[in-house]
């Protein structure tokens, strides 16, 4: 398609310009800012555009070396987008736009016959309907990827195990307690437990909204790994409403030790604290 | 009081969903005048439910919550339903403390000790389909 790269060649600075008056129309509320950094990204494209076009002279779209760093660009350029707000919507129209843009620009600009030109919009039809599909998996991909960071920092936020006293951690558990949490508050309980050489781990469960089996299990599962560091656990916080339904679902948990209160697991692990050692209280600190 | 059915529906593949599930069946319960007890209870049962469809199907099913009110009552019936494996022996399914993959064996029983009624279909290569009844006086 040597004609349409010639003709995009040409007529580049206006292609840009008509492209960028469709992003204003887009994106009206747009910082200037922005607008400036998707006028770089949006000249780009139409350059590695315009190059593919002049390279390529077979008619099928999305081949070679050549069509690669245009989606690559086109994967920039939509990346820049979600970056700024746009929405998938607006960054595929605006994309889009450019077939009647430079399909406009064809007609005015070739002197070809019919046939010909028709030839030349379906090449160019079927270059931007791909970077259109580029585009949108671009825009998911940068989506999904700041999905993943906030969940992996949230991760990182959930479960702290904080040497409380002497010979007693405290481990207070927040959210949703699923397989990956069950898993990670496992392992950090009893690396603190060994770490801290701690006797006690009181885990407080007040802001976890729901215990079902499931999280039951996990429940008893750590329990028992502690025992085997020879440590005990002391679950707290398990709401009135949460201990009705445990009854019903006859889950076991005699094999724990439970508290209703932060306040009154605290005073069970001193007891049991003062149990091992001879002395008064003040000696354990 | 609306007499129209008040319909939750969420479909499950993973534990994101099943957490989804338990949080709508809560807000419909305590939004239907059920105690704090009771809804906790509900939620509990859709978050039996919901993770058996996230562990033992391969394309996980559907978590179905209708709400109706009628004159000082109301009734909130809990479907789950997927096209998975099925369960080939019903009766050692909701036997306490059997598990076929390592858990405690409370998922099915438990359940239906937390509603009102309770009545499950599987057939093997088929699905299952679970249908139970939480009721307000």
């Amino acid at each position: 398609m040597h004609g349409v790269g010639q003709i995009l060649l040409q007529n580049r600075a206006s292609v840009l310009d008509a492209w960028l008056a469709r992003l204003r129309d887009t994106a009206p509320g747009a910082h200037p800012a922005s607008l400036q950094l998707l006028k770089l990204e949006l000249g780009t494209l139409v350059e590695k555009l315009t190059g593919y076009f002049l390279t390529d002279d077979e008619d099928g779209a999305g081949a070679g070396p050549a069509f690669k760093s245009v989606e690559e660009q086109a994967a920039t350029t939509s990346a820049a987008c979600a970056r700024d707000g746009l929405t998938p919507m607006e960054t595929a129209t605006l994309i889009l736009s450019l077939k009647s843009i430079a399909g406009e620009l064809l007609d005015r600009e070739t002197s070809a016959k019919a046939t010909e030109l028709y030839r030349m919009r379906t090449a160019l039809d079927a270059v931007v309907d791909r970077l259109a599909l580029v585009t949108f998996a671009a825009f998911v991909e940068t989506r999904e990827e700041i999905i993943k960071r906030q969940g992996r920092a949230l991760l990182d936020l959930a479960t702290p195990a904080l040497p409380i006293w002497r010979h007693i951690i405290l481990m207070p558990l927040v959210g949703i307690i699923d397989t990956q949490r069950a898993r990670q508050v496992m392992e950090w309980l009893l690396e603190a437990l060994s770490r801290e050489e701690a006797r006690i781990a009181i885990l407080d469960v007040t802001g976890v909204p729901l215990i079902d089996s499931r999280v039951a299990l996990h429940l008893t599962k750590t329990v028992e790994a502690a025992r085997l560091l020879g440590s005990q656990v002391i679950v707290t916080g398990i709401s009135p409403d949460a201990a009705q339904t445990l009854v019903k679902l006859d889950v076991d948990l005699s094999n724990m030790i439970t508290r209703g209160s932060l306040r009154s697991g605290l005073a069970e692990a001193f007891r049991l604290l003062g149990q091992h050692s001879k002395g008064p209280i003040e000696t354990m600190i | 009081m609306s007499l129209e059915p008040d319909v939750v529906t969420v479909n499950v593949t993973s534990e994101i969903d099943a957490a989804e599930a338990r949080q709508e069946a809560r807000r419909l319960a305590l939004r239907h005048g059920f105690t704090t007890v009771r809804a906790h209870g509900l939620a509990t049962a859709v978050s039996e439910l919901a993770m058996n469809l996230v562990l033992h199907t391969d394309r996980g099913g559907l978590i179905r919550l209708t709400a109706q009110d009628a004159t000082g009552a109301a009734v909130i019936e809990l479907v789950a339903e997927d096209n998975g494996p099925g369960i080939p022996d019903l009766a050692l399914a909701m036997e306490d403390g059997f598990s076929t993959r390592g858990g405690l064996g409370c998922g099915l029983p438990g359940t239906r000790r937390l509603v009102d009624t309770f009545a499950i279909t599987s057939r093997v290569g088929e699905g299952t389909r679970i249908v139970c009844l939480v009721r307000r006086p």
